[in-house]
């Protein structure tokens, strides 16, 4: 046996600093220009916000994104609050209220965070950080393309019946996420946010269709004030069962995201 | 991440030399030696020969305490691996503060009083040195322990280790808050290691006895950053996340 096996533990120590791994300095976002990377769109496509639903129904498509965004009821494409305020933010989509007047963009980022939305504003910060990277984003059982029956929530013209965003409105458009149906309007009135499943998210994929998209990637858990307990941790995984979750934290306009993943430590030789 | 080992041909020489070999010769070796510990607050000094040495070294437990002493060497052992040779191992005893040999149940009570987490992470660090894990103090790197697959002179260490308790009465307290849980991944991702949580479950046991020990359960997860920049189209995810 040589020299090194005789050697002390003290060995150990030279892990230290071995080397910084990238991290989104506060410098070099100021410095990079990242404002400026986004790419403002010249094909603008059209939708009318539904106050009922609490969606936009998209009534002139332009470009390529519709294939992974928004979605699919009898032949119809609604938007969620986060994809119309991502898009009427990159200026790729002109909203408009029941009477055809266009909405400015004060107008939607008033709407975020309104009761039975679904939405928060730390919500569409992580919508949009991932929408802006290629991710696929479905808001979390929600499925893409469905056919609802009709005679519930439209009437014989086609419009749909003022109901003032109900549960039966939510259940006909099948914005209930099956397992989280009773609690809904719970969650959009919480005043501290709390963890809850948020998204099902794809990896980039050219070839997502809305039809079949088969499992998400991961569904994402957005975290509230305090980290996640272990307990939670597993009620939540159970919810997702063999799919794979994420957690988000979002303080300060700053996304972090984190996996905590059971693992089995090895035994060595 | 990938184990690192720290050069060429070393993982070679480490399957060659299995920690599990090491240690079952540390132990027959001592218990020839009738290896003695002296107890002295939170720490035991032991005094070992050449060949216990070497053992202790290749084994990784204990700091050498660099004296003048020409035949004998001494070593600093903490709680956990104080107590992992005296009741896992058996083979070394424990000398208290009056002179006498401490048995095990004596051993723990005293170790408890000194330290409240001690049957935690006793149980954590006991965990990993069972399956075969090099584990040494965190303290430099603001966690419990570090775990490393062999001796520290061939491979770096893999594993940031934080003990956490079950329950509202965990005294570790660590990770309850972001800046916490932000601080403590920063620093493992600057060192190369990933953070592994072992959550301890009493499953009610208490700590009275130690024989509440083996009741215990340890909960294994790692915690790590995904960074969503850093992902491919139409790559798969691996085990632990996208990487």
């Amino acid at each position: 046996m040589d020299a090194t096996d005789c050697q002390s533990c003290s060995v150990e120590f030279s892990d230290d600093e071995v080397y910084l791994v990238d991290q989104n300095d506060e410098e070099d976002y100021y410095a990079s220009g990242s404002i400026s990377k986004l790419q403002f769109r010249k094909d603008v496509s059209k939708a009318r916000w539904i106050d009922e639903l609490g969606m936009a129904e998209v009534v002139e498509k332009k470009g390529k994104m519709w294939t992974t965004t928004g979605i699919i009821r009898n032949g119809n494409t609604y938007c969620s609050i986060e994809e119309t305020l991502f898009l009427a933010e990159i200026g790729a989509l002109l909203l408009l209220d029941d009477s055809d007047t266009s909405l400015s963009l004060k107008d939607i980022y008033e709407k975020v965070g309104k009761e039975k939305i679904g939405c928060c504003w730390p919500l569409f910060e992580v919508y949009r950080h991932l929408k802006s990277l290629g991710y696929i984003i479905g808001r979390h059982g929600v499925p893409w393309t469905m056919k609802v029956s009709t005679g519930r929530g439209v009437n014989n013209t086609g419009d749909f019946v003022s109901l003032q965003g109900s549960p039966e409105t939510n259940g006909v458009m099948g914005l209930e996420s099956r397992e989280e149906s009773s609690v809904i309007d719970l969650f959009n009135n919480l005043q501290i946010h709390e963890m809850r499943l948020v998204f099902d998210v794809y990896l980039p994929n050219s070839k997502f269709k809305k039809s079949s998209p088969g499992d998400p990637s991961f569904v994402l858990c957005l975290t509230g004030v305090y980290p996640p307990s272990k307990a939670e941790i597993e009620a939540l995984e159970r919810q997702c069962g063999s799919i794979p979750l994420k957690f988000c934290h979002v303080e300060y306009g700053r996304v972090s995201f984190f996996s905590f993943d059971k693992v089995k430590l090895p035994v060595l030789p | 991440m990938a184990p690192r080992w720290k050069a060429k041909g070393l993982e070679s020489k480490a399957l060659a030399d299995p920690m599990s070999k090491i240690v079952l010769e540390l132990q027959a070796s001592l218990i020839r030696f009738e290896a003695r510990a002296l107890l002295s607050g939170c720490s035991a000094l032991l005094a070992l020969e050449a060949e216990q040495t070497n053992l202790l070294n290749r084994a990784c437990f204990g700091r050498l305490i660099v004296t003048a002493e020409k035949d004998k060497h001494w070593f600093h052992l903490g709680m956990e691996e104080a107590f992992y040779l005296c009741h896992s191992l058996k083979c070394l005893k424990i000398i208290g503060e009056d002179n006498c040999p401490m048995n095990d149940e004596e051993l723990w009570r005293d170790m408890k009083s000194k330290k409240g987490t001690f049957p935690e992470f006793y149980k954590a660090y006991s965990h990993l040195r069972k399956r075969n894990w090099v584990v040494r103090p965190g303290s430099q790197y603001g966690v419990d322990f570090v775990a490393y697959r062999h001796h520290p002179s061939l491979i770096h260490s893999e594993y940031a280790v934080l003990v956490l308790s079950e329950g509202d009465d965990d005294a570790n307290g660590r990770l309850r808050v972001w800046s916490d849980f932000h601080c403590t991944i920063r620093l493992c991702g600057s060192v190369a290691k990933t953070l592994l949580v072992l959550n301890i479950n009493k499953n009610g046991q208490g700590t009275v006895s130690l024989s509440c020990l083996e009741h215990y359960d340890v909960g294994e997860r790692t915690i790590m950053r995904w960074n969503p920049e850093h992902c491919q189209e139409d790559q798969t995810i691996g085990e632990n996340g996208i990487k």
